[in-house]
């Protein structure tokens, strides 16, 4: 296998390209491939990967340092592969949670709120979860399709079972570095990626716009005008923003090219006010309208919410469902597909410790090294204690915050998570990544093959957000072996 | 098109050409102080702050050569600066960059970044005539690489009308600038002095000045194929005023801004193109000798508020959904 | 008692403002009562109003105006009618709100919110209530209203938002603080409480001073309601030391002033502004329908078939 493995360790842990007999069966093509390039090749096409990034400008911005700072997220040469009967596992997997989930929230703000009168969730933990919205209560989203857009991070344990790590509802971003991989591997890697019958990833937007046009309200007429609507270019995600309005040729709006007019949302453009019907937003619920959030936000479009209760405009993805993808209530989801589908979960959740629970609590605090514990209402990997890491001091502080507020907090085993073989200089060396599939709602759910592989870069830590110093791979799921056809080809129709 | 983006491609077009009818002006401004007698520096760039209605801002106190090049070249607090122009106008074209070619953002951010980069003000004192000639080639060098990259829609009609209306402005700006420095070398009424025998004949100097304003507006050589070797101020106010076919004259600007406000409007009329068209034949059937004696100032202000009138007329038309003014919360009980 | 109210909020800006956006609660809600017999929103420059029932129940009219315009006069007209109430809540010791089904089922009002977080000294003089109270739930309560009810009337010594701790230092207040105020020390001490939004005949907030007449101008008011299980909630009005009975009309609940605040909205422009809230109420000569609950709301339906 060439230098490039030469002292490749797997250390026990369970490894996505290596099993204890040799390499597994649907990696031989591509180390095959790879075998065949001198350390000179590699430069030369990371070269050509560098400059691909950095004339497209993918960068993201990093907080918590003084000012952002603008960085691109590191795609490594060897992409992740995932098998077509394991891709099938996490499609349906997906599809049942993202189901699941866009039913309790549709039931909560616009329904019976079952799942709460019957206990399923507790009513209480619903009522304190930060992302739960008063605000959007009466407001119903065709099709139900409240999580437009989701993104379900997945990990392996040390037996490579797949296992939900948590769920991002609000405005998951990554899918532009979907994109990006796949169009930056197809250059770096051609050969490679024309030998593996690659299933292709290029019909996201598309069917991100057939979505938002199925949401658009009855009042929309035939042909339902969509917008994306941006924070604005000081955002850090604007590049995905403007990325995602120009795949699917939609215009890219600030709230202020908004306005509503007896409860009708419109666009000012040159030649007038234009009616809008979808709106794609990736602004944070709080700045959304300030008349009924945050009044100081001039981000928002006034009116808004009015708008999407009288029916006018569809707000995707919907106010609120912060609710959901709150950590704490993630220990329920399980319940909630039992039921409302009335199925078991294909996926499992992480173990998880829900710390305002007294025994639960006193168990977590004796083996608190051992665990993690995340804030419920933080994404991004930001204000984690991840203990066998942790010095004896961090351990302590998180002590008594969960002691002070045990419902800020989850605790969960530590899941050893698979690791993939990754350029580090120039040999490859285990590094631990998780997997992060993006659904789409509309009528009904579609999951994009593939998704963002997410790649902890650092020797050893199980970190792996962008934010943290994180890279990516492009994820290849492969064609069923049988007859060459594309199977997307049936559900999307691919625009000219 | 978005209202905003319409908006933000006009005033890229408007800042760029500003920036370079700024150095234009401010280089004409100190050949004349090269050929002029000592001590008439201050005045001079008192005059060009008052044209540039940047009196004001730069405050009261003796107005020093030095310090006003700066404030007019390179000062950030000053938003009429050469600078200031460049960092809005690629604010605005930053916020368009979807909309417009790569290699136009590119070269303003190019000229942007110079800008901040390099140590301008030894260099404004060093060799301030190649600074200024760099940054008008600079400019002229977006116009360039916009005119070869991008399609003649509206993307490019609202930068083109931006551009012409500021243009047109300047270069009344530019004629008033130079006339009002001339007044005390001719040591009366500007009636007196430029009307009349007074300009007729006019001295050496004076010669060098006009001389300076033409070529300060890439007219000089046009000029002297058309009037030969005779420098007659009403001459050089008629041809910037007046010349349909000059690139930078009044009536050329008006008459392209015309072009480019009716195919934004589809060829109808609407209140922005009779303003201009009013402005446009105001001009037209002038008699220039007939404007030295109603007041040349006074008459290149007219024109500049009349193209402020069809600015305000655009700004309606096709940027009128934009609010103005912040927005503000209320509670009461 | 049957009551005719008219809320109007009139706005006159220093320029053109335009893209006003509203919410208006100020709708008196029907529950066991009160009976809601009629209820307008107009506004000037006219406008689209739309309606609905938030998360808590109460009636919000919305409205906008894009458009130029330098003035906007909102009305509300109701026609209500209130019945007085039983509050004879039974005793129960305080260890009664420990149980984790009602807790839970009211955690919202025992949490702190945005305009309910209080610090040491409000912790302090609800303890001392608790402690002079003795055990009995519903003496405790009562003793917290009597503490509250201590404090000063004043009218514009504060604005909606002061700290609530800050309102026990300056030992006065208006009808918000006073409501914040209590329903601090209620959660404090574990007892869920909520504020309520709503007009009360004849007393005017603005002097605090009670005129007997048939229509009158008053303020907006706020009182609030205390959990009490197994029972309901007991309404108590801090500002008065009174009973809240049939001179007292509902428009909503909530946990504090922003869940049920009558008026909020954005517009753009100029911020100057002069702004005119006035509250008419006036008593309607009328039999009186009977006693509240059980028979009004069952004449009620009567009166509907």
């Amino acid at each position: 296998m060439g230098d490039l493995f030469s002292d490749y360790e797997l250390d026990g842990f369970f490894d996505e390209v290596f099993e204890a007999t040799g390499v597994r069966p649907h990696y031989r093509g591509v180390l095959e491939r790879l075998r065949y390039l001198s350390s000179d090749d590699l430069e030369r096409r990371e070269a050509i990967r560098d400059g691909i990034f950095r004339s497209a400008g993918i960068t993201f911005t990093v907080y918590g340092d003084d000012d952002g700072i603008e960085r691109t997220f590191p795609m490594d040469l060897l992409p992740r592969l995932i098998p077509a009967n394991e891709w099938d596992i996490i499609e349906r997997g997906v599809v049942q949670r993202v189901t699941a989930l866009n039913r309790f929230l549709e039931d909560l703000y616009a329904g019976e709120q079952a799942a709460v009168h019957d206990g399923v969730v507790p009513r209480w933990l619903v009522h304190t979860a930060e992302g739960f919205r008063r605000e959007a209560f009466g407001i119903a989203v065709p099709h139900a399709a409240r999580c437009l857009v989701s993104g379900v991070d997945l990990v392996r344990d040390h037996r490579g079972t797949y296992c939900v790590l948590e769920d991002n509802l609000r405005n998951p971003s990554g899918i532009s570095y979907v994109l990006e991989n796949r169009a930056a591997m197809t250059r770096v890697l051609p050969v490679a990626f024309a030998e593996q019958r690659v299933r292709p990833v290029d019909h996201y937007g598309p069917m991100l716009l057939r979505a938002l046009r199925s949401v658009a309200p009855p009042s929309a007429g035939e042909n339902p005008l969509a917008v994306v609507l941006t924070p604005g270019v000081y955002n850090s995600a604007y590049f995905e923003h403007a990325f995602l309005a120009r795949q699917m040729g939609i215009q890219l709006v600030e709230g202020r090219d908004l306005v509503v007019d007896e409860h009708v949302v419109y666009m000012r453009t040159t030649k007038g006010l234009e009616r809008v019907d979808v709106i794609y937003r990736r602004i944070d619920d709080d700045f959304l309208d300030p008349v009924v959030f945050r009044p100081d936000s001039a981000l928002g479009v006034p009116g808004l919410l009015s708008a999407a209760r009288a029916g006018n405009v569809t707000i995707a993805n919907a106010v609120g469902n912060g609710v959901a993808d709150d950590k704490a209530l993630y220990a329920y989801v399980p319940d909630m597909i039992r039921f409302y589908l009335g199925e078991e979960p294909i996926l499992p959740n992480v173990q998880t410790y829900l710390l305002w629970d007294d025994e639960q609590r006193a168990a977590v605090l004796d083996r608190l090294g051992e665990l993690v514990v995340k804030p419920v209402a933080e994404s991004g990997g930001y204000g984690m204690l991840i203990g066998p890491h942790a010095s004896d001091e961090e351990v302590e502080t998180f002590r008594s915050r969960v002691t002070e507020d045990p419902r800020g907090y989850i605790a969960q085993e530590i899941v050893a998570l698979s690791r993939h073989p990754t350029l580090i200089g120039d040999r490859m060396e285990g590094r631990h990544i998780d997997l992060r599939p993006f659904a789409i709602s509309g009528e009904q759910v579609e999951v994009i093959p593939g998704g963002l592989t997410r790649v902890a870069l650092t020797r050893g830590s199980l970190v792996v957000n962008s934010s943290q110093g994180g890279g990516s791979k492009d994820t290849w799921v492969l064609q069923a072996e049988g007859p060459a056809k594309d199977p997307d080809a049936s559900t999307v129709e691919r625009e000219v | 098109m978005l209202a905003r983006l319409a908006e933000n491609l006009f005033w890229a077009g408007r800042y760029v050409e500003r920036a370079e009818d700024t150095a234009r002006m401010v280089d004409v401004t100190y050949h004349t102080l090269l050929e002029s007698p000592q001590g008439r520096g201050s005045q001079s760039w008192e005059q060009l702050l008052e044209v540039l209605h940047l009196q004001e801002l730069y405050g009261d106190g003796p107005i020093e050569p030095e310090r006003a090049v700066e404030f007019l070249v390179i000062d950030r607090d000053n938003p009429g600066s050469i600078a200031a122009c460049i960092t809005r106008a690629r604010e605005n074209v930053r916020s368009v960059r979807e909309l417009v070619s790569s290699e136009l953002w590119e070269s303003i951010n190019d000229l942007h970044l110079t800008l901040r980069s390099r140590d301008m003000r030894q260099e404004l004192l060093d060799q301030p005539f190649q600074l200024l000639r760099w940054i008008r080639r600079d400019c002229m060098t977006i116009y360039g690489v916009a005119s070869e990259t991008m399609p003649r829609d509206d993307v490019w009609r609202f930068m083109a009308l931006g551009r012409l209306l500021e243009r047109a402005e300047m270069t009344c700006r530019l004629i008033d600038v130079r006339y009002g420095q001339l007044e005390p070398v001719l040591g009366a009424s500007p009636r007196a002095a430029v009307g009349g025998e007074a300009a007729m004949g006019a001295g050496r100097t004076d010669f060098h000045h006009w001389t300076s304003v033409l070529k300060s507006a890439s007219a000089l050589e046009a000029y002297r194929r058309r009037y030969r070797s005779s420098m007659d101020p009403a001459d050089v106010v008629e041809f910037l005023l007046l010349e349909p076919d000059l690139p930078r004259s009044v009536v050329f600007c008006l008459a392209g801004a015309m072009h480019q406000l009716e195919a934004l409007s589809g060829g109808a009329p609407s209140p922005a193109t009779r303003r201009l068209g009013r402005a446009t034949s105001s001009l037209q059937y002038r008699d220039v000798t007939d404007l030295f004696d109603v007041g040349l100032h006074e008459f290149l202000d007219g024109v500049q508020d009349q193209v402020g009138e069809v600015a305000d007329a655009v700004a309606a038309e096709f940027f009128r959904h934009q609010p103005t003014g912040a927005m503000h919360a209320i509670a009461t009980g | 008692m049957r009551l005719d109210i008219r809320y109007t909020t009139r706005f006159r800006y220093a320029g053109q403002v335009t893209e006003s956006q509203n919410e208006l609660r100020a709708c008196p809600t029907t529950d066991d009562h009160q009976w809601l017999v009629h209820y307008d929103v107009t506004t000037f420059p006219t406008s689209r109003v739309q309606s609905y029932l938030d998360h808590w129940g109460t009636r919000v009219d919305t409205f906008g105006v894009r458009l130029p315009h330098d003035r906007l006069e909102v009305v509300a007209s109701a026609t209500v009618e209130t019945g007085s109430r039983s509050q004879d809540p039974p005793s129960m010791p305080l260890a009664a709100y420990d149980q984790t089904r009602f807790r839970d089922a009211h955690l919202e009002f025992l949490q702190t919110s945005g305009h309910v977080a209080w610090g040491d000294p409000v912790a302090a003089a609800a303890a001392e209530c608790a402690v002079r109270a003795g055990d009995d739930a519903i003496d405790v309560i009562m003793a917290v209203q009597e503490s509250v009810a201590g404090l000063e009337f004043r009218a514009g010594t504060t604005q909606v938002g002061t700290p609530v701790d800050d309102v026990l230092a300056a030992g006065a207040g208006v009808c918000q603080d006073f409501a914040h105020l209590a329903i601090a020390m209620y959660r404090h001490l574990g007892i869920p409480a909520r504020y309520v939004s709503g007009y009360l005949f004849t007393v005017d907030d603005a002097t605090g001073e009670d005129r007997a007449a048939d229509e009158v101008e008053v303020e907006t008011h706020a009182w609030i309601e205390a959990a009490i299980p197994g029972w309901g909630w007991l309404a108590l009005d801090p500002t008065n030391a009174q009973e809240v009975g049939e001179r007292h009309v509902t428009i909503g609940r909530g946990r504090d002033y922003d869940d049920v605040s009558p008026f909020r909205g954005v517009f753009t422009g100029r911020q100057d502004h002069e702004l005119d809230v006035a509250v008419t109420m006036r008593r309607l000569a009328l039999e009186p329908l009977g006693d509240i609950p059980g028979g009004f709301m069952r004449q009620v339906a009567q009166q509907q078939q």
